[in-house]
């Protein structure tokens, strides 16, 4: 092993450019237009909001879910119709502080089945399809908005996570990263390595670009399935205190069919800790900052045989950040009991999930209404602003 | 057979293998056409359960996850072990062949009709659907490939046909439901024209497509969704009886359409020339498809006998699974070796290695497969991913390795001095050959 290798076992962070590292080239920086910021969470597996957010104020909720909601008593209530999951508790001084909201009883328009694959890729890429089908571009509603934000750049948006998401894929150029552990190889080992490419024009440029953030950054690996959650969140926050000022990745194991209340303890867990570190790697730009976690669709109103729930219809959307006019759950609550329901099981959606993404993307890039309805998510009605943000 | 020569190796297969001669001379067309019916030496050793044989695993499968059955002895493991196994054969098969070119366009024409695990439940298809819906038809009719690919149970699922339903159908009446368009327009955007159709056509393709099924008791279509009436599809009329039959006469007509011919003339051209290839080579390759009844076989000649064929230059980048094949063919390793010193657990994990560089196995991101043009892969992670690769394996596999010697078994006369010289200077002789895999000429074809 060659002794004098200096940054070996190390993370990187990368781009598609070397701009991306704030170290690099502070010119960019200053190129950034606007202090807003927006992170989008594809949470993967369809989460139970009915669990997260708990009704308790509808009299219909105790009986549908006798054993899930037996924990009544350690729900920190919230406006005295809806009570919090206990385990998500670490995010009450947000709430408290006016830094999270939810929006219940919110769908996106995918209506004719309950399909994981197809709920999510019409969630990311924002059809307006009942059946899911993808608009033509295949591409991601992010990727379209960020075309039309006046000022954006390939820098703006920033997908995290080994895949690139498809809500961040299309057109518009975007960075993609994941921590990479790096082999080591002697300094002049690089330096070959480095000669040979830098000859070759297709590949200078990226070649370079990975190779110079690779040194400088130092950290650890992220372990996605493991409980370095923080670790995630930090890396997100340093991205968004660059030139990056949009940023998605998605979060999975929401799929909880059986004994949801181990499984749902351990998601909100994470969860917390992810937005928490959003929160303190942001520091004072927190307060312009935008978080919205979004699911593919909701779970039945009633808890199953297994101890879980199953795929559902109307879900919820969770808000958080310092731009937010939080401390509030925003829909129209459509209520459980029988006649309530969509086809006797599921929670009645009341509300696009897009439209709070459309006024977000207006309130804080300007993005023209025209452009929401028409590009970014065509056909969508956005009603009037909820008022999500401050 | 003969052996194939370095370059046809290089360009229309998978870079030459450890232990073998390399024919002289350049690109011979009727010796890279003679693979196209050679007997697979290595075929046996790679053949994977068919469909008909998962069938009952999938029945069980289902059965035990309604009952909650969980544990190493239940179908769910055998399956989750299958499709392990598929993966590994994506990368394995084309290490080990001496047929370099029927793989490249297995994977070609499976990449253009692309089904993808991408969101869960296509795994267990897509062996199958490489299998038994493109490899017979490599050397066959485009119709026919379409056919065989359209006709899929991982296609009609991946692209969500089972459950379209004819609106005015039995079914469609009594329970509201309606037609989904996925496959449809696909079909007409990817599979083959696309361009030269309207949406009035894909509609009127998805009601013609409504009840299509193919399951264990075979390909049919449910009459309970099927659509009555006529359907006109680019100004012809398909009728409702016999729609099997219907369906496949449509299929028939798209893939003799001239901006079929024109789309797969430049998908070939594009995968195995370059980025943007010349005009003249796609026009070519289009009247050659046309004039032969959509033979593919007459349109690989074309592409071989033209002279962008016989470039010494190398304008394409090879994918992931090409590159990856092409490092273990040089050092004549399969992927599936244990005892790979620097691995995790001693093994090389391929398909993990791939989906790092860009690719994982069998998801693709979105219908339209894989990138056919350099830029996909060349994201910063991705090229990272790449050098990691090289690094790796030539530190597993070159503590006494000759890099120059290998250097010149791989490029021969196509690869630069300046390679040459980088190779020559390294300190060890496996970074010599870390450099030579994570250099561009390594990466190109």
């Amino acid at each position: 092993m060659p002794p004098d290798f200096t940054v070996s076992r190390r993370a990187f962070l990368i781009g598609c450019s070397i701009a991306a590292s704030p170290l690099l080239t502070p010119v960019t920086f200053a190129a950034a237009k606007g202090d807003n910021r927006l992170v989008v969470i594809v949470l993967r597996g369809a989460m139970d909001g009915l669990d997260v957010v708990r009704p308790f104020g509808d009299k219909a909720y105790a009986a549908l879910r006798p054993g899930l909601a037996a924990d009544a008593a350690t729900s920190p209530d919230l406006d005295g119709f809806f009570a919090l999951h206990p385990a998500a508790a670490p995010l009450l001084p947000l709430w408290q502080a006016g830094e999270l909201a939810f929006a219940q009883a919110v769908a996106t328009p995918y209506r004719t089945g309950r399909s994981h694959f197809i709920g999510q890729d019409a969630l990311e890429n924002g059809t307006g399809g009942a059946d899911g089908a993808l608009t033509p571009g295949h591409d991601g509603w992010l990727n379209r908005a960020i075309s039309q934000i006046p000022g954006a750049t390939a820098e703006t948006g920033v997908s995290i996570g080994q895949q690139r998401l498809l809500i961040l894929d299309g057109a518009q150029d975007t960075q993609h990263w994941f921590p990479v552990i790096e082999s080591p190889l002697s300094s002049q080992g690089q330096s070959l390595l480095d000669t040979v490419n830098a000859a070759d024009p297709l590949f200078a440029k990226p070649y370079a670009e990975s190779q110079a953030l690779a040194r400088t950054m130092t950290g650890d690996q992220v372990p996605r399935n493991g409980i370095a959650f923080r670790q995630l969140g930090t890396y997100v926050a340093e991205r968004l205190t660059g030139p990056s000022r949009i940023a998605s990745f998605s979060l999975g194991g929401w799929d909880t069919h059986h004994n949801q209340a181990k499984t749902m303890a351990e998601q909100l867990a994470d969860l917390s800790d992810v937005l928490l570190a959003i929160k303190d790697g942001l520091a004072r730009d927190w307060s312009t900052t935008l978080v919205l976690a979004m699911t593919e669709f909701g779970r039945t109103a009633r808890e199953n045989g297994t101890g879980g729930t199953d795929h559902g219809t109307g879900g919820m959307m969770i808000a958080a950040g310092g731009a937010l006019h939080g401390k509030k759950v925003f829909g129209k609550w459509p209520g459980l009991g029988e006649n309530a329901l969509l086809a006797e099981r599921d929670l009645m959606p009341t509300g696009d999930v897009r439209a709070y993404a459309a006024h977000a993307l207006r309130g804080l890039f300007g993005v023209e209404a025209s452009a929401l309805e028409g590009v970014v998510f065509p056909g969508l009605d956005r009603g009037t602003d909820p008022g999500l943000l401050l | 057979m003969e052996p194939a020569s370095l370059l046809e190796e290089i360009r229309f297969g998978y870079g030459p293998r450890a232990g073998t001669t390399p024919a002289l001379g350049g690109i011979d067309p009727d010796r890279v056409l003679a693979q196209l019916t050679a007997d697979d030496p290595s075929g046996a050793a790679w053949g994977r359960p068919g469909i008909a044989d998962r069938y009952a695993l999938f029945d069980v499968y289902r059965q035990e996850k309604l009952a909650g059955k969980t544990g190493k002895d239940t179908a769910g493991f055998q399956l989750k072990a299958l499709e392990k196994d598929d993966a590994e054969t994506f990368t394995s098969r084309p290490a080990t062949t001496s047929l370099g070119f029927f793989e490249r366009l297995v994977n070609l024409w499976s990449n253009r009709i692309t089904i993808s695990d991408a969101s869960g439940g296509i795994a267990r298809y897509v062996q199958s659907f490489r299998d038994e819906a493109v490899r017979p038809h490599i050397a066959g009719r485009y119709a026919d490939l379409l056919k065989a690919t359209l006709w899929h149970p991982g296609m009609l699922t991946y692209l969500t046909q089972t459950n379209s339903t004819g609106p005015h159908s039995k079914l469609g009446l009594r329970k509201g439901i309606g037609l989904n368009e996925n496959l449809a327009r696909e079909f007409l955007e990817l599979h083959s024209m696309g361009t030269g159709y309207t949406q009035g056509d894909v509609t009127q393709l998805a009601t013609l497509l409504a009840g299509m099924n193919n399951d264990a008791n075979g390909p049919r279509v449910d009459g309970r969704r099927l659509e009555p009436g006529l359907k006109q599809i680019l100004g012809a009329a398909y009728g409702d009886r016999d729609p099997a039959a219907e369906i496949d006469r449509l299929v028939e007509t798209v893939a003799q359409r001239p901006e079929t011919a024109l789309a797969t003339a430049h998908y070939l051209a594009r995968h195995f020339i370059a980025d943007n290839p010349p005009a003249d080579l796609v026009a070519t390759l289009a009247a050659a498809y046309t004039a032969n009844d959509t033979e593919l076989t007459p349109v690989y000649r074309a592409l071989l006998e033209h002279p962008a064929a016989h470039s010494l230059e190398r304008h394409k980048l090879r994918s992931p699974q090409e590159y990856a094949a092409a490092s273990l063919r040089l050092l004549g390793l399969s992927g599936q070796e244990t005892a790979m010193q620097g691995f995790n657990k001693h093994s090389m994990q391929v398909p993990a290695a791939l989906a790092r560089m860009g690719q994982p196995v069998f998801k693709a991101l979105r219908p339209d497969g894989w990138p056919e043009v350099a830029a996909g892969w060349m994201t910063p992670p991705m090229m990272a991913a790449r050098v990691d690769w090289a690094v790796d394996i030539a530190r597993a596999t070159g503590d006494r390795a000759d890099p120059l010697a290998l250097t010149d078994f791989a490029l021969g006369p196509y690869g630069t001095p300046l390679l040459r010289r980088a190779v020559g200077g390294a300190e060890q002789r496996w970074e010599g050959l870390a450099v030579l895999l994570a250099s561009p000429d390594f990466s190109r074809r």
